[in-house]
């Protein structure tokens, strides 16, 4: 409250006040990064080498795209706890049996139908029937997985098609297809939030849904349209994964640990429940941020327990700063 | 309005769908599924829903309050790691309920003094919690003292030992939101924070006291889990935190605030527990019973009437 404003101050000269309060209110992402890539360099410098940099991309890429579809969604105070599902969903109908016989592309278009058919199905129920977002796609998921077990009985499926482990664990000139498709997906939602009326009544149906409703701004049809790019997003992340992972698997944790890290990333990146300062960039940096925090903790031998406490601590941490600011 | 024929008062959660749900699961079953209506299915199903309507409890809490609590299931799992240290539980017990407030004085603090969505403190504390659990133990196991086992399976003077739990948590309940100062404050605060510090209302101490009491039921439904399968499980508590959402969104809490009482939340747990029993009495396949969960607790909620829309 109070207290950050009479902190500053005393804490810096006058000159210094303005950009110490602009470096205050970036996404937390950003600074977060940079204190790991100093980190990495003075204690693991193998982690700062050209190629060990596209690894990380490649393996950034599944959750950077669930990511920017779950900062859209959150920007407009509703949230996508679906994702893993969709993720589990996409891994199984692309490496199960049942479409083994159609065209790779056929199989991709189906995975990607799915994605899109979860988000009609979460965003209806969520602005039609005014159910509660954190249950509604948090159900989904249960469904999902639910679905996905009783079918696959615990037995993996067969392996991932070939046009789907090209674009997880392909590279094009060195940098990895599944880097490109991220960077395909960010820049012309980046483009569309800074440039287009949608953009604008994201801001608007965010910074306060009444007042957006009674200025006539299809708010409820802006969030149906987060949601479906939501689950959009997270169909490709899912065949991503599966791609670069290379044969189905029914380990239901991956989805499990998208869905909470999506959600780090989106708090790291700077987006709050209804608005926030990190468009795309910054979610983007978080996703980096997160996986590149993993590989550190690894790098020193952290187990899962040491992972999942550092992971709690700082999206409080991220969720603290924020809630600092907005006071 | 449409409640006055049950003479409660329309906060209590309480409407004509979470009567009957139970009441026709409960025919339906006693004619549809052999053994359904016998002693042993009874007492077997009260040993199911105990943990689960103990949790509820915690969890109605939280939401009258209007917050959320998804931190419950780690809770639960750290809890049942404490105790099958074997440790007296003259030890165990105290540390526990001290780990378990912790936790719930640290959600209530981000959530009401910084004002941190509930959903992202909680899950950031589950998280946290969840990863202590596996620095205590990673694979179930340990050891139970001899006496606890005791007060969890068998009967009292022919009343189930489940039950028993049970009665004493909803009656605790009851008391803190009908008879004390803290129910009405609690009511007030889930309807409109602003107007009840307006009004006098310690707001900050009330919603730090509803997370601090969740957690504090949570420890007391890992308490009894342990004792129930007399070991210690770091991912037993995995489903309760959307179980008992699941339970009280049944029973007509509303997750929005204001609205709830321990009648329904029962009610709401009893519901899930019978569709569980009766699901596995009739055969359906463990796996799809989750998605059937799943599909009932997205009935449940689009059913509630709210004006807000999104989380």
């Amino acid at each position: 409250m109070k207290m950050m404003r009479a902190w500053i101050p005393s804490l810096s000269l006058a000159s210094l006040k303005q950009p110490l309060q602009a470096a205050f209110l970036l996404p937390p992402a950003y600074y977060g990064t940079a204190v790991l890539l100093i980190l990495a360099s003075m204690f693991r410098p193998m982690l700062m080498s050209e190629a060990y940099f596209w690894v990380i991309l490649r393996q950034a890429a599944p959750l950077g795209l669930v990511v920017l579809g779950q900062a859209l969604v959150v920007r407009v105070r509703s949230i996508d706890l679906s994702v893993g599902g969709i993720v589990i969903g996409v891994n199984y109908i692309a490496t199960s049996a049942y479409l083994s016989g159609f065209p790779d592309s056929v199989i991709i278009i189906a995975c990607l139908a799915l994605g899109i058919l979860a988000g009609v199905v979460n965003g209806t129920l969520i602005t039609r029937f005014r159910g509660s977002a954190v249950i509604v796609t948090m159900a989904m998921t249960i469904i999902f997985i639910g679905v996905v077990v009783a079918f696959s009985r615990y037995t993996p499926p067969g392996d991932v098609p070939e046009l789907v482990r090209t674009i997880g664990s392909g590279r094009l000139h060195g940098i990895p297809i599944a880097a490109l498709i991220w960077a395909c997906a960010a820049i012309p939602l980046g483009l569309i939030m800074r440039q287009t009326v949608f953009g604008r009544y994201l801001d608007a149906a965010g910074a306060n849904p009444t007042a957006a409703a009674l200025s006539g701004i299809p708010y409820l049809k802006t969030m149906l349209i987060t949601h479906i790019i939501s689950g959009f997003c997270a169909a490709l992340g899912g065949l991503l994964l599966a791609g670069f992972v290379g044969t189905g698997s029914t380990d239901t944790g991956i989805g499990q640990d998208l869905i909470l890290n999506s959600i780090a990333a989106v708090i790291l990146g700077g987006v709050t429940f209804g608005g926030g300062r990190g468009r795309v960039l910054g979610p983007v940096a978080g996703a980096f941020m997160l996986t590149f925090l993993l590989n550190f903790l690894t790098s020193f031998g952290f187990e899962a327990s040491g992972k999942l406490m550092m992971q709690g601590g700082i999206i409080a941490m991220a969720a603290m700063v924020d809630a600092l600011k907005n006071k | 309005m449409k409640m006055n024929f049950l003479k409660l008062n329309s906060r209590s959660g309480l409407n004509p769908n979470t009567l009957a749900i139970p009441i026709l699961l409960f025919v339906f079953l006693t004619f549809g599924a052999k053994n359904f209506a016998s002693f042993e299915n009874l007492t077997n199903l009260s040993g199911q829903i105990a943990a689960l309507v103990i949790v509820s409890l915690g969890q109605m809490v939280v939401a009258i309050s209007a917050g959320l609590d998804l931190s419950v299931g780690s809770v639960i799992s750290l809890t049942t790691c404490i105790i099958a240290t074997g440790g007296p539980l003259v030890l165990t017990l105290p540390l526990s309920m001290l780990l378990g407030a912790a936790v719930g004085f640290v959600n209530g603090w981000g959530v009401a003094v910084l004002g941190i969505h509930p959903i992202v403190m909680t899950l950031s504390t589950m998280t946290f919690v969840q990863g202590a659990t596996y620095v205590w133990q990673t694979f179930p196991g340990g050891k139970v003292p001899a006496g606890l086992s005791a007060v969890a399976v068998g009967n009292f003077l022919g009343v189930p030992f489940p039950l028993i739990w049970i009665v004493i948590c909803v009656a605790l309940v009851a008391i803190l939101l009908n008879k004390t100062r803290f129910g009405p404050h609690l009511f007030a605060v889930g309807n409109n924070t602003a107007s009840a510090r307006l009004n006098g209302v310690a707001t900050y101490r009330v919603a730090v006291s509803a997370y601090v009491i969740c957690s504090l039921l949570a420890v007391v439904a890992g308490v009894y889990l342990t004792a129930r399968i007399a070991s210690g499980d770091p991912n037993i508590g995995v489903s309760f935190g959307l179980d008992s959402i699941t339970a009280i969104a049944l029973g007509g809490t509303q997750l929005s605030g204001g609205i709830g009482g321990p009648a329904s939340t029962v009610l709401g747990a009893l519901s899930l527990g019978l569709i569980s029993n009766g699901m596995n009495l009739i055969g359906v396949s463990p796996f799809l019973q989750s998605a059937a969960k799943g599909l009932l607790l997205i009935i449940a909620i689009c059913a509630q009437r709210r004006k807000t829309v999104g989380l």
